[in-house]
């Protein structure tokens, strides 16, 4: 599995959002195509679910809502960029989430899921990486670059 | 009016109760009364003889003589299954280390009731009809018929408690051979009758021809039937088709017995002891199988045995001779069952308990009354007849209650279960694991870690923050997390958990949670109270330890008996 594999242009967007609540219902929408409800409602349950239990943002700038949901077949990351941050996402260092990577999984891919989310996190902490992708969501164009930056070098 | 009247009388009258009719009645009342006798803690075949005595002669006369004819193939049939099931329990093993207990108590307690009735009766009858030869007759015949003990009625309470140990060894070996024992008496016995009185068999060399061949014949025949057998089972794995060839060989052996004149019960007995000692490990499914298809075979058998018994006639000087024959018979079982069992050092449960458990009397018996009755026509025969049907009707009332009692007190209830039993008696809150750590959906793989490094369970339920189960902590998944360390800080239970499909309450059977296990593949099952808090755990593994550990313990418990 390799993590450039999962990355998509069109699942990296921009949120609009001010609070946490919102920017995940904001990032959740864009599976509203390919999730149907009632699916579409047990993900956001959880999604909110698995917040409540212990927040996803795991410090410097970023947050990492994850959950497996039965009936997914192809592993999802979606990713928000939010320049100013999201000042209620209640993460570890209190700082403001920027960056929001949504990971969805099948609830029978164990294995799968956590190798996806290793590799995210190793990813993010390659030195530079964090930075340079805090500095391409103060861009125009931030979804190119920042989809761009998470699939270079990924070996 | 009248179309009505004759539409009633056809098709209402009491010959409409068919044989299948009766049979049903039989059968779906004798299951009624039996599960009713076992919750009032009496043994459920006195229900099953009360309920006889209440269709047949004494009572309702539903089960006229015609009925009982009709029927008695099926009583033979039991007779025969009776013999074959106690042959399955004795093992050769056991008879080498109980024979001399066996030899000795069996004939201390056949001769000490032989002896005892003898000579109350024969005493009895001189004084009521003052003649010598008349009173010596009489005494003897009853002496030797009271000898006999009914294995049927015994055995069943042995099975119904499941017991095990040294008190239930001697009780099976007891009750099915004395009636060998009887049969020599009464052969003897009806020799000296016929001198005295004149009838009964023309010698006692033809006699004790007769007998060599009913009990010789007998074990012939079952070893022969049991060979057979045990070749035939052997090359069969499913088992329907065991069960049918057992049933088949055990009613083609009655058969031939009934054909060559020889004993029922000991030529079934052979060939069940042939079967379990040549082949121990292949019949415990032929056994089991046979065990399971008894239950309304053995109800019809002792329903019939209650509907036989016609107690309405009897006077005051049989009644005197009954009530004699009564207590000679249990004084003389007793005091000889203890002389034998402290000669042959058996164990004190043995010496106490005995004799209260050979009090059942019913085919043997009976049907040794009738051939009385038929060699020795008039007052000796009829007086002979009566006096067994009366004092039958007693014993095989009594009888049970107190074998059951004799044998709590041994303290042998319950110890002969297998795997199948016990798990049919429990229920889950007893083989859940009720002190294991709950492991909530907030905690962090370090704390998860901690909570499986302090005990050896593999799974562990996963609650919400009222304690309500939302999963189950594998220890696989728990593996596959330490394959991602970058992100173990960021983890918790809630996202390496399983979801959890299956869950029971406390009072689920135990079958149930068994049969939940090999039907789902599932290897854990949560423990639930009514609110959905998690109250325990049962793994698979963990079942079966339980269930070997407690067998385990029976055994030793039964083995400790012996040795008291």
């Amino acid at each position: 599995m390799e993590l450039a594999n999962h990355i998509k242009v069109e699942r990296c967007t921009a949120l609009k959002s001010a609070t946490k609540t919102e920017a995940l219902h904001e990032l959740l929408s864009l599976l509203e195509n390919e999730i149907k409800p009632p699916e579409f409602d047990g993900v956001a349950k959880e999604i909110f679910y698995r917040e409540q239990i212990m927040s996803t943002g795991i410090g410097q700038g970023i947050g990492i809502p994850h959950v497996r949901y039965p009936g997914i077949q192809e592993p999802i990351l979606i990713v928000g960029i939010h320049p100013e941050g999201i000042a209620d996402y209640a993460s570890l260092d209190d700082e403001p989430v920027c960056l929001i990577f949504l990971i969805l999984v099948g609830a029978d891919r164990h294995k799968e899921y956590l190798r996806l989310l290793s590799l995210l996190v190793s990813k993010l902490k390659t030195p530079g990486i964090r930075q340079r992708l805090h500095a391409a969501a103060q861009e125009e164009n931030a979804a190119q670059t920042i989809a761009k930056i998470l699939k270079e070098n990924d070996s | 009016m009248n179309a009505i009247h004759l539409f009633l009388s056809e098709h209402l009258a009491p010959d409409a109760l068919n044989a299948l009719l009766l049979l049903g009645v039989i059968l779906f009342g004798g299951g009624w009364v039996g599960r009713t006798f076992q919750k009032l803690k009496i043994p459920q075949v006195v229900g099953y003889i009360g309920l006889g005595v209440l269709l047949g002669k004494t009572g309702l006369g539903l089960i006229d003589g015609s009925t009982m004819t009709s029927l008695q193939p099926f009583s033979t049939f039991a007779l025969g299954l009776i013999g074959f099931m106690i042959g399955g329990e004795l093992k050769a093993k056991t008879i080498k280390k109980y024979g001399r207990q066996f030899i000795t108590i069996l004939l201390m307690e056949s001769i000490g009731a032989f002896l005892v009735v003898s000579l109350l009766v024969g005493f009895a009858a001189w004084l009521f009809f003052q003649d010598i030869a008349f009173a010596i007759a009489l005494g003897l015949l009853m002496g030797s018929i009271s000898s006999a003990t009914a294995p049927a009625a015994t055995t069943d309470v042995l099975w119904e408690n499941k017991t095990k140990g040294p008190l239930t060894t001697i009780i099976l070996g007891i009750v099915a051979m004395d009636d060998a024992v009887a049969l020599l008496l009464f052969a003897l016995s009806s020799s000296i009758a016929g001198a005295l009185i004149g009838g009964g068999n023309s010698s006692l060399g033809a006699s004790l021809l007769d007998l060599l061949w009913e009990i010789g014949g007998a074990i012939a025949l079952g070893c022969g039937a049991g060979f057979g057998l045990k070749r035939i089972v052997r090359g069969f794995l499913e088992d329907d088709r065991i069960l049918v060839f057992s049933i088949g060989a055990i009613l083609l052996l009655i058969g031939l017995a009934q054909y060559l004149g020889v004993d029922i019960i000991l030529a079934a007995m052979t060939m069940g002891f042939t079967l379990s000692n040549f082949a121990p490990r292949r019949s415990k499914t032929t056994f089991s199988l046979v065990e399971r298809f008894t239950p309304p075979v053995f109800v019809l058998f002792f329903v019939l045995v209650g509907a036989k018994l016609d107690v309405g006639q009897l006077g005051t000087v049989s009644l005197v001779l009954a009530a004699l024959y009564l207590f000679g018979r249990i004084g003389g079982k007793a005091a000889g069952a203890m002389l034998g069992a402290t000669l042959s050092k058996a164990p004190a449960s043995v010496r106490r308990y005995l004799p209260f458990c050979l009090l059942s009397q019913a085919g043997v018996a009976i049907g040794l009354s009738i051939v009385a009755g038929q060699n020795f026509p008039g007052p000796l025969g009829d007086t002979i007849v009566l006096i067994l049907t009366a004092t039958t009707f007693v014993v095989q009332l009594m009888g049970p209650p107190l074998v059951k009692h004799a044998v709590s007190k041994a303290g042998e209830v319950g110890l002969n279960i297998t795997e199948e039993d016990l798990i049919r008696r429990s229920q889950a809150s007893d083989i859940a694991d009720e002190n294991i750590p709950q492991i909530k959906e907030e905690d962090t793989l370090e704390s998860i870690l901690n909570v499986f490094a302090q005990r050896d369970n593999l799974y562990y339920p996963v609650v919400d923050k009222q304690g309500n189960l939302t999963g189950i902590l594998p220890i696989e998944k728990l593996k596959d997390a330490f394959v991602a360390t970058d992100i173990a800080p960021f983890l918790v239970a809630h996202d390496i958990m399983e979801p959890s499909e299956f869950h029971c309450q406390y009072n689920t059977p135990a079958t149930e949670v068994k049969e939940l296990f090999k039907k789902s593949g599932i290897a854990s099952l949560p423990m639930t109270n009514e609110k959905g808090q998690v109250t325990g755990m049962i793994e698979y593994r963990r079942m079966q330890q339980h269930v070997a550990r407690k067998l385990a313990q029976l055994k030793n418990k039964a083995t400790a008996l012996e040795d008291a």
